[in-house]
């Protein structure tokens, strides 16, 4: 058997396992015929929402496992650094949760080293990576750094560049940083001349919807954000308060709010800041987005002002909505038959066509990217103030290899690669069928992140501006505390640049 | 001067000692020997010191520095946060936002409190285990409580939603959470459940510690209940219940858990309390000048009127 055949063997054994249309023992033996090994996977299965629909045993499996080259490397490496304990503070995402719960053990077991992963909300990760930089008392070697923080964390994280050139002997054979896409290198990582870590995950917007009720509307995926529009009205008009059109993630106060509305805005032609670096977010193009988006609202259910991404994600695993056009990552979720109503229900497109041309970087400010696939990503850095900026390092090149990007991408749910090459990897490619950890919707995060990704501007009072200016006067503005959209967006452009000014 | 003036082994042990200890100086001594107060309040006043005294003049010493962030160190500032706090729209805010919140808090749970205790003083036989059952609230997490509300509170599923649609009090688009005018009576719903408890043990304690013969005189003059209530509970109970609202009032004032989990302090800035207020500077934008500004007006407001009640409710420690 070649070995890409036993590869896609694996991932469909795998794919039979957890539908449980097979059951362990038979698992056991198909695997030990394939040269598994005994025991491979299959001790109970863990699903929380990221992803983790396997389970991996200790016996490792030869093909959902890290490569005996790779282990190898960060033995040797490591030797020097035994006993060493590693702090990562992270976002409950696929890949930390892939690693965390089932990949770390490999790497510590190379390694002798303890790797402790705190999994926290974000807002909660964003207090502990401030709190650790302002007093830089190195509680955590590594950073896990949304990409609405890069600015103000440029500073107190290593560019990956020069810990390669600086330290050779470290450096995992194969391990380069124009591997990643580029388009999430410059859109995630890059804050001026500086790499602020490397791309992590990239959750990113595309357009989901409920196949049957379209099929049923006679509707085609929309094309442009007009006829999406239509469509979620009629849904609503149709099928409402059974099931809603649209959904969103529009909890006031919360960077859940602002990312929809880069989304709309961006889509309009209009952009967060100018040229000259102030606000234009109630510029005409600004104010069209409010309008489209305050109408889209309507389609929306009512409780979608208390939800952020969870409660948007729900609102369709639950079958009360029929689209979003939100976070890629959710998709695995949803075609997993024991945690949602949906499955294989959902299929992904790209975004609708904005209905302006979007405006270029050069016509906005901070380094901001329309795009109406707004891209929420992460990267994953090693602190500065660490006390073991060397092992953090090992551990963060094979966090980010591409082998354990396969591994995070097949055991975290189908979560959007950011290394060009996984998407071709046939463990991938095996995924891509209906089943919980598809990754039938990859290609369409892939077209995505060339095409239509949108990318918040990089200034150091970003974090303050997406986490509180801008989408507690965006709630105020739903919750009808403002007399029109555009009293609301003047407040906002006076706050904001009252903020950026300092 | 003679030599035995000067030579202590010389003096006459007849005469009265030369520097004999004040009475101010006796009572110190008397502190700080082994048979005094202070060898036992010392672990105490080491604990006050270290967890209370220093945070508090740390506290002010840092309200007037702030930290720069490209720096990395405090910087003195004077008075500017305490100047930007006068012009600082959200802070006024937000503090109208928390007297509210104290205020119909407060008034509620020492109104439900006080007719719960007074249901529940018998002792008829099941009541205890209801007196016991009071206690149940009080050991769950506020931020669990906060969470329960919130999905009590679900437009899509949350049963009290349903049950206030059902009979017309909602209208099925405006969220308890999500509305600006509703959302403040949202979260100050799991407050009262979780601590008027609180509140009713309190009372309890205090209604069966009170004489009976004024409630036989009142009997035999044939004072109705609600005369009895208001001429002979009310008067004795004045201390008991001013207690319990400081108590409580100290802690609705600080009161974070609730908006963080169930609101954020939104819709907009209709649940932003100061405590969050307060959090938010300090820790999501580390302003630690300004965060501890707002901190200390929370304490100084606190003290104000806590010494306020005290002194007006009269009550003695």
């Amino acid at each position: 058997m070649r070995d890409s055949d036993r590869k896609q063997y694996a991932a469909r054994l795998t794919q039979r396992l957890v539908r449980r249309e097979i059951s362990r023992r038979d698992f056991m033996r198909s695997a030990a015929a394939l040269g598994l090994g005994a025991g491979a996977f299959g001790l109970g299965m863990t699903r929380p929402f990221g992803g983790n629909p396997y389970a991996m045993a200790d016996n490792h499996a030869a093909d959902l496992r890290p490569s005996d080259e790779v282990l190898a490397w960060v033995k040797e490496v490591s030797a020097p650094f035994k006993g060493t304990t590693l702090k990562l503070a992270t976002e409950s995402t696929p890949p930390s949760n892939a690693i965390n719960s089932q990949l770390k053990q490999y790497f510590e077991e190379a390694s002798g080293m303890t790797v402790e992963i705190e999994v926290l909300p974000l807002e909660q990760v964003l207090q502990k990576l401030t709190l650790d930089i302002a007093s830089q008392l190195g509680t955590y070697d590594l950073y896990y750094i949304d990409q609405s923080w890069a600015a103000f964390t440029a500073r107190d994280v290593f560019d990956p560049r020069e810990q390669l050139a600086d330290k050779p002997d470290l450096a995992m054979p194969d391990w380069k940083v124009e591997d990643f896409l580029p388009a999430l290198v410059d859109g995630i990582a890059r804050y001026e001349d500086r790499l602020v870590g490397v791309p992590y995950d990239i959750p990113i917007f595309i357009f989901m919807y409920r196949k049957d009720i379209y099929e049923k509307m006679g509707f085609e995926a929309p094309a442009t954000l007009e006829e999406y529009y239509t469509q979620a009205k009629a849904i609503t008009d149709e099928m409402g308060p059974d099931m809603y059109g649209a959904t969103g993630q529009m909890k006031s106060g919360h960077y859940s709010l602002e990312c929809d509305w880069t989304a709309w805005l961006w889509g309009h032609g209009g952009s967060i800041f100018n040229s000259d670096g102030k606000f234009s977010g109630n510029d005409a193009e600004g104010l069209e987005a409010m309008e489209y988006w305050t109408k889209l609202k309507e389609t929306m259910p009512p409780g979608v002002t208390g939800w952020t991404w969870d409660g948007q994600g729900q609102s369709i695993a639950q079958g009360v909505a029929a689209t979003m056009m939100s976070w890629g990552e959710f998709f695995p979720y949803f075609d997993d038959p024991e945690a949602t109503k949906v499955s294989g229900l959902m299929e992904a497109v790209r975004c609708p066509a904005p209905t302006k041309a979007l405006r270029t970087v050069d016509q906005t400010g901070y380094g901001e990217i329309p795009g109406v696939g707004h891209q929420g990503g992460s990267s994953l850095a090693v602190s500065r103030n660490s006390k073991n900026p060397d092992p953090a390092w090992i551990f963060m090149q094979w966090a980010t290899s591409y082998d354990t990007q396969v591994l995070i991408t097949a055991l975290g749910g189908g979560t959007g690669p950011t290394r060009t090459a996984v998407y071709d990897d046939p463990r991938i490619i095996a995924n891509n069928r209906v089943g919980p950890g598809t990754t039938r919707h990859l290609n369409v995060v892939r077209e995505t992140i060339a095409n239509d990704m949108g990318s918040e501007p990089d200034l150091p009072a970003w974090a303050e501006l997406a986490n509180d200016t801008i989408p507690v006067r965006l709630g105020k503005y739903f919750a009808g505390e403002y007399g029109s959209a555009k009293e609301a967006m003047d407040d906002i452009a006076q706050a904001a640049d009252a903020v950026v000014e300092g | 001067m003679t030599e035995t003036a000067t030579d202590p082994l010389s003096r006459d042990r007849s005469s009265p000692p030369v520097a004999a200890p004040r009475p101010a100086f006796r009572g110190l001594r008397r502190l700080v020997s082994w048979d005094g107060p202070m060898p036992w309040l010392a672990p105490l006043i080491a604990l006050l010191i270290v967890f209370t005294i220093y945070p508090l003049f740390y506290n002010i010493w840092l309200s007037f520095h702030e930290y720069a962030p490209f720096k990395r160190r405090l910087e003195y500032v004077g008075f500017q946060n305490w100047a930007t706090l006068w012009e600082d729209a959200r802070f006024w805010g937000s503090l109208s936002v928390t007297f509210t919140y104290f205020v119909v808090v407060l008034a509620i749970e020492v109104v439900l409190g006080m007719m719960i205790a007074l249901l529940l003083d018998s002792d008829e036989p099941g009541f205890g285990v209801l007196r016991a059952l009071l206690t149940l609230t009080l050991v769950i997490p506020p931020a669990i409580t906060g969470m329960m509300f919130l999905l009590i509170q679900d437009p899509e599923f949350g049963v009290l939603t349903y049950v206030l649609e059902g009979i017309g009090v909602l209208d099925g688009q405006s969220p308890i959470l999500a509305t600006s005018s509703t959302a403040l009576l949202g979260v100050m719903l799991a407050d009262v459940w979780q601590w008027t408890p609180f509140m009713v043990l309190i009372f309890l304690a205090g209604l069966r510690s009170l004489p009976q013969e004024p409630y036989e005189a009142a009997m035999l003059d044939g004072a109705s209940a609600l005369q009895t209530f208001q001429r002979i509970t009310l008067p004795l109970m004045s201390k008991v219940i001013a207690v319990a609202v400081l108590i409580r009032g100290i802690d609705v004032f600080r009161m974070f858990d609730y908006v963080f989990v169930m609101t954020s302090g939104g819709p907009g800035t209709s649940t932003y309390v100061l405590s969050l207020y307060a959090w938010q500077q300090t820790f999501s934008f580390i302003k630690w000048g300004y965060g501890a500004t707002l901190s200390l007006v929370s304490l100084a407001i606190i003290l104000v009127i806590a010494n306020l009640f005290i002194k007006l409710a009269k009550v003695r420690w």
